[in-house]
């Protein structure tokens, strides 16, 4: 039951930040963010920079942004070329 | 409640490029009437809201007599709110003009009953919080909920900077800025922002507090801003500093038509403002042609 709820709690979360990241672009390249679930954050690839969400709110104040190192980056772009492949 | 109208040729009359750059970076540096460096303003007017927030309801209703949920009303009638819009309030935190938004979208919902179509225009009704300050949006957020809008799908709370906006060009139906442009750094940044996320025929509108230049009663509203404010903050916030600082960024704000003249530069067409309570405060507008 506690499992259940949790699960439907991360759910409900994951859709909500999907919804944010249809909507809201990165404050500095103005491009498209992609959602990362843990850490909840918003992540623009354009400029290789995350910005947290905290409590269900997006931090998207330039100066909250934090620099991806390229190991980070590359592993998500192996994950988005993966999933790319597979489609 | 006087209306002026400002034409954009009034900018090019006056010599716009000298006064204009010392008149934005005297405001980049200024806090209150302090100098400051342009990096620091943004930090020191973060800590005045993160200290305000909690009391920030109760000393609007205080300070101004309640009169400023009056001003409010008037912001938003002229916002002429419909369902289905998009809009983005931008230093809103604490929600007063969200909320008011939302609230006259819902009483067009209710008037029009059984109209499907506003139904589902009515879910598309999107009202975007966007505020600098953590706090100020946490309080905003539980207002929210003690108003039974916390699971309010049209009501998206966002943590952002007015001078780099995380929304999309042409993306808003509506743009609104109440008590905040006086707080930011590089007021024609965000005036550009506000410009680019707007769509075409999209309406800005901002209320702040202005200039007085009524004789004997702009002695009488020094005398208020100087004596009694700070002492109230003082007695009801425990915080002398943070409406000391409130009062005299007030008066380096730019005066009225100055103001306007800065957003037809920014592209603002029908750029006019309302003076409310002799200039204590104004509602400028401005059209996205």
């Amino acid at each position: 039951m506690v499992r259940l709820s949790k699960w439907l709690l991360k759910e409900a979360g994951t859709g909500v930040n999907k919804t944010l990241s249809d909507i809201l672009v990165c404050p500095l390249s103005k491009q498209a963010l992609r959602v990362c679930e843990e850490p909840p954050s918003l992540i623009s690839d354009s400029i290789g920079v995350s910005f947290p969400i905290k409590d269900g709110i997006p931090c998207l104040v330039p100066t909250d942004g934090k620099i991806l190192d390229t190991d980070d980056t590359m592993k998500h772009d192996n994950a988005a070329d993966d999933s790319a492949n597979n489609k | 409640m006087a209306l002026r109208l400002v034409t954009k040729n009034l900018s090019s009359r006056i010599s716009p490029k000298l006064c204009s750059a010392s008149l934005l970076h005297s405001h980049a540096t200024s806090f209150g009437f302090k100098e400051v460096r342009e990096e620091e303003k943004s930090q020191m007017v973060g800590k005045v809201f993160s200290n305000v927030a909690s009391n920030y309801d109760l000393m609007n209703d205080f300070m101004s007599g309640g009169l400023h949920r009056l001003w409010k009303d008037r912001l938003v009638s002229k916002l002429s709110p419909f369902p289905g819009m998009k809009h983005l309030d931008v230093a809103g935190g604490t929600g007063d003009v969200a909320f008011r938004i939302l609230e006259s979208v819902n009483s067009i919902k209710r008037r029009a009953l059984q109209d499907p179509l506003n139904d589902d225009l009515q879910e598309e009704t999107r009202i975007y919080v966007c505020d600098i300050n953590p706090n100020m949006l946490d309080v905003g957020k539980n207002r929210a909920l003690e108003k039974g809008l916390g699971e309010d799908k049209s009501l998206v709370w966002v943590q952002g900077d007015a001078e780099a906006l995380s929304f999309e060009d042409n993306s808003m139906d509506g743009y609104t800025i109440a008590f905040g442009i006086r707080n930011v750094t590089h007021i024609e940044k965000v005036l550009s922002e506000a410009y680019r996320v707007l769509k075409r025929g999209g309406r800005f509108l901002c209320l702040e507090l202005s200039h007085v230049d009524i004789p004997v009663f702009k002695e009488l509203y020094d005398f208020y801003s100087f004596s009694v404010i700070p002492r109230l903050g003082e007695i009801v916030a425990g915080d002398r500093e943070s409406y000391q600082y409130l009062v005299e960024s007030i008066r380096r704000f730019p005066p009225q038509e100055k103001f306007a003249s800065m957003i037809a530069d920014a592209g603002f067409q029908k750029v006019e403002y309302e003076n409310l309570v002799g200039g204590v405060v104004a509602i400028h507008s401005g059209l996205k042609i």
